[in-house]
């Protein structure tokens, strides 16, 4: 993650619809999220809260936050305790599950969101770290370490030389500045994943450029969170 | 331009080389990181300022009933009391205020973490109830009401720089307490505190807090949270009137920040929010959190 300065509206922020920022503004943050990553129809969606959540989500609302975040709903907008009424309203369905037991690798406030269609289909865990901030810990099994402050590409690509190289060089000439890249694989040669932190939009022709490339699946462009 | 500061010192020092006032740095400081322009800051903080009256008019208007249970509209009653014991408007604004903005977070209201959801009564409850009983001729404008909740904003960077805001890190002490803290400084500037006076009032609220437990009944952001609102904006107040008094903290406000983090180190892990110690495990904490478990026979799976 790039070292930030901590802003007045870090402190005097977020806006958001009570009564948690770790356990209702932070879900809502990670489920937003979620469908930013994956802009496609959903057809099935399962959010599974594990340790403080599985005991505490319906007092927190964390369920209500959760299916906001997935309908596009951001966590300081009050439609936000509406969210399964409007889920219903358009037929978004979806499944809530606790998981009490939690593994031990896992953040104590964590949910995992998967999210299908007929050809798509994406599995996310991220953690709710406190005062609404969270982390995307793992996509796909890759692990990945995503605040969403900052505007991100994830650019899932074969796993080979100079991909990085490449997207930088596309980025520096359109005057992009890189906030900090990581690098995830999960064996040499297989899918990679890169993550690309950016200080300021990416267009879509950019996106495009970069996509248009050989060894390049897929690029998903996530915008900053950071208000 | 320089935009870190860890201490009360470093600040100091960097005002000194930019040359400017505290409000009008902090001003500048956030459009320079925000790549924005000072209008733009000062517009987006009065949009926050209203937030936080639309909460707390919503807190006094309506009694706010929670889904636990546990928060009961108390802040109405509180606001119009059949008796009372200390009768002076701006204390009893100040605790009712603090609390109708705490209830309707915990009744899933709009609100602004300030500096966490838990805490966000007492900055904007102190600040309002203070303007809102001015005599006429002594009234607080817009731009002197801004540098208050930036005075106060900036004691929260200074907690978080050296120490923590998260109850799960640092107990109570770093959500209520920092924001006793915050709003003792707020109010000092809205006295006309010199710099010093504003950190050294934070510095006499602060220490008043530290070891504050976080033992939140059933994990729910109620009991003993929302009246602690209440609580720590009185302990603010108190914190002023002895700095306007001229009595002031030995320690410096750096020091107890840095005694707020070590207290906070050595709290046990069941006195930071994850509800296994304190309140939370009392008979009558035990029995709502058994009420209220996760999910209920009846609770809908999905739609």
């Amino acid at each position: 993650m790039a070292e930030k300065n901590v802003s007045i509206f870090d402190i005097f922020g977020p806006i958001m619809i009570g009564p948690s920022s770790s356990h209702t503004a932070g879900i809502a943050r990670i489920a937003y999220l979620a469908r930013k990553i994956f802009p496609y129809p959903v057809d099935r969606a399962r959010v599974s809260f594990y340790g403080s959540l599985a005991w505490t989500y319906r007092g927190h609302g964390s369920d209500k936050a959760a299916v906001a975040g997935l309908l596009g709903i951001m966590p300081e907008d009050e439609r936000l305790n509406h969210s399964f009424e409007i889920a219903a309203e358009s037929g978004f369905t979806y499944e809530i599950v606790p998981v009490y037991e939690l593994p031990e690798r896992y953040h104590v406030n964590t949910v995992i969101i998967e999210l299908e269609n007929a050809e798509r289909r994406i599995v996310l865990r991220g953690a709710s770290i406190g005062g609404g901030s969270i982390l995307i810990q793992e996509i796909n099994g890759f692990e990945v370490d995503l605040s969403g402050e900052l505007s991100a590409l994830l650019v899932s690509h074969h796993d080979e030389v100079g991909v990085i190289a490449i997207v930088s060089h596309i980025l520096a000439a359109n005057r992009i500045n890189i906030a900090g890249t990581s690098s995830h694989r999960k064996e040499k040669g297989d899918e990679a994943l890169l993550v690309v932190e950016v200080d300021s939009p990416v267009g879509k022709s950019i996106v495009q450029q970069i996509e248009s490339l050989p060894p390049i699946y897929s690029v998903v462009y996530i915008p900053g969170l950071s208000n | 331009m320089k935009t870190r500061f860890h201490t009360v010192q470093d600040l100091a020092s960097v005002l000194e080389s930019e040359n400017l006032p505290l409000g009008g740095y902090l001003v500048a400081r956030e459009a320079f990181i925000q790549g924005k322009t000072a209008d733009e800051v000062n517009a987006e903080l009065d949009r926050r300022i209203q937030i936080t009256r639309a909460a707390l008019d919503r807190g006094l208007s309506a009694p706010q009933l929670s889904f636990s249970g546990l928060t009961r509209g108390n802040a109405v009653r509180l606001a119009a009391p059949e008796k009372a014991i200390v009768t002076d408007p701006f204390y009893t604004r100040a605790i009712a205020y603090a609390l109708a903005v705490a209830e309707v977070n915990a009744c899933g209201g709009r609100v602004i973490s300030f500096p966490t959801a838990g805490s966000c009564g007492i900055v904007p409850g102190t600040l309002w109830a203070f303007r809102d009983t001015r005599p006429s001729g002594e009234e607080i404008d817009d731009a002197r009401f801004r540098e208050a909740f930036l005075v106060a904003s900036c004691v929260g960077i200074l907690i978080a720089e050296r120490a923590t805001l998260a109850g799960a890190e640092g107990g109570c002490q770093a959500e209520c307490g920092a924001a006793g803290a915050m709003a003792a400084a707020g109010l000092a500037s809205l006295c006309g505190c010199a710099f010093g006076a504003i950190f050294d009032a934070a510095a006499l609220s602060l220490k008043n807090s530290l070891g504050l437990a976080c033992d939140p009944v059933a994990g729910l952001v109620e009991v003993p949270c929302v009246k602690r609102n209440a609580f720590l904006a009185a302990n603010a107040l108190t914190a002023v009137s002895l700095e306007l008094a001229g009595v002031t903290s030995v320690i410096p406000f750096d020091e107890v920040v840095t005694a707020l983090k070590a207290i906070g180190d050595s709290l046990p892990a069941n006195l930071r929010e994850n509800a296994q110690g304190g309140l939370a495990v009392t008979p009558t904490g035990l029995s709502y959190r058994e009420k209220i478990r996760d999910p209920r026979p009846e609770a809908p799976a999905g739609v």
